[in-house]
């Protein structure tokens, strides 16, 4: 299964971003590979609109099952990722990376949309 | 380091004195962020000085180069905005009507067309006559203000609080339900929403909430004028019970507003006696679910 993580900085240790759309980072981990890739999403900051629908195409296109971030897309971000088999999982924003991982894999995060 | 955002969706609610107000009461422990850009106002009662400013870039225009252009006319013909036109016996465009889509930098079969970035306005960081930092911006005009001049100005008032140890950032937010609305609410912890008891008053607090709940953020309601439709004011209290909205104190119409903004002052400093109880309530009721 692969995981998207919105995140303030790259690796285990970043902080999750609560931001969707203008997140720095999205983390991808592969469970079977185990493995761990950053993506930097920072040219996100010269899109003055539509950075939801942008960021909601970059995850399209790395293809994850999972995403857990903060407050979660907005409305034309989630009518992207509605068409995707993707499970969304919200309120994890202070958390580090690894955290959320854990809590999600016990079952402590909040399913959000 | 909590994130407060406050919000109205329709104009003239009184969202701009009560983050004034807020600010004032606090004191030193907060940064302000007006994220208000179109029409910022809160500089009127911070009197801000001392600002460190930066140029901000967004969007582009177009340029055409007379010495490649070769008076082909189809950048004139295709513009859908009639930007481009040949008046002066040189195609040129016109900087208001473009809107920088770039269909004419493509078209172009001499490519003597560029697209420069624009310079809208600048983002500043100053010291104000209250104790805290206001990170604000002026835009030029006729720039519109964008989700990212507003996750500019928040991402540097986050990172003042921050530095300075301070406990709270207030973020004055953008009108509407649109980008720069939910640049400003991203990333916070609380909402307080300023309403009025008017048709429109609920019409628009029913939409900018749609876009809060989104977010998952909690939220507290100010019905500001509740007494001029009492009908209306028992709508938002209704809307407000059934949505879990946090009702804090309803405000009666008063002068001490219009007054306060014409005197750059807050309503703290206009009438004390009749606002500070009613700012102290409100803040105390906020700060026990942050």
């Amino acid at each position: 299964m692969k995981i998207a993580f919105t995140a303030t900085g790259e690796g285990w240790d970043a902080l999750i971003d609560p931001r969707f759309g203008r997140t720095d980072y999205i983390l991808i981990y592969d469970e079977e590979k185990d493995e761990l890739v950053s993506i930097d999403n920072r040219e996100i900051m010269d899109v003055a609109h539509g950075a939801g629908p942008k960021t909601a195409q970059k995850i399209h296109e790395l293809d994850p099952q999972v995403l857990i971030t903060g407050n979660g897309p907005g409305g034309n971000a989630a009518s992207i990722l509605k068409q995707m088999q993707l499970k969304i999982y919200i309120k994890a924003s202070g958390m580090s990376v690894r955290d959320a991982y854990r809590s999600f894999k016990n079952n402590k995060l909040i399913l959000g949309g | 380091m909590k994130e407060i955002v406050i919000i109205s969706g329709k104009g003239g609610t009184g969202k701009t004195s009560f983050c004034a107000a807020l600010a004032q009461h606090l004191q030193d422990d907060l940064v302000v962020a007006d994220c208000d850009v179109d029409a910022a106002d809160l500089h009127l009662i911070f009197e801000p000085h001392n600002s460190l400013a930066t140029d901000f870039y967004s969007g582009v225009l177009a340029h055409i180069d007379p010495l490649r252009c070769i008076d082909c006319g189809i950048c004139a013909e295709k513009c859908r905005f009639d930007a481009i036109s040949n008046a002066s016996g040189q195609y040129t465009v016109d900087a208001v009507d473009c809107e920088g889509c770039g269909y004419c930098y493509h078209l172009c079969p001499e490519n003597a067309i560029s697209l420069k970035e624009q310079m809208v306005g600048q983002y500043m960081s100053s010291e104000t006559r209250f104790e805290c930092t206001l990170v604000h911006a002026r835009l030029r005009v006729g720039a519109d203000n964008s989700g990212k001049l507003v996750a500019k100005v928040k991402a540097i008032a986050k990172d003042t609080a921050k530095d300075q140890g301070k406990s709270y950032l207030i973020v004055d937010g953008s009108p509407g339900i649109g980008c720069p609305v939910i640049a400003s609410l991203s990333g916070a912890d609380y909402v307080i929403l300023v309403t009025e008891a008017s048709q429109s008053g609920v019409s628009d607090l029913r939409r900018i909430w749609e876009l809060v709940k989104m977010f998952q953020i909690p939220g507290a309601l100010i019905i500001n004028k509740a007494d001029i439709n009492p009908t209306v004011t028992k709508q938002l209290h209704s809307f407000a019970k059934k949505e879990k909205i946090l009702l804090l104190p309803e405000i009666s119409y008063s002068d001490d507003f219009p007054k306060a903004i014409s005197m750059g002052q807050s309503i703290l400093e206009t009438n004390p006696a009749r606002w500070q109880p009613v700012i102290s309530e409100i803040w105390k009721a906020i700060k026990e679910r942050i």
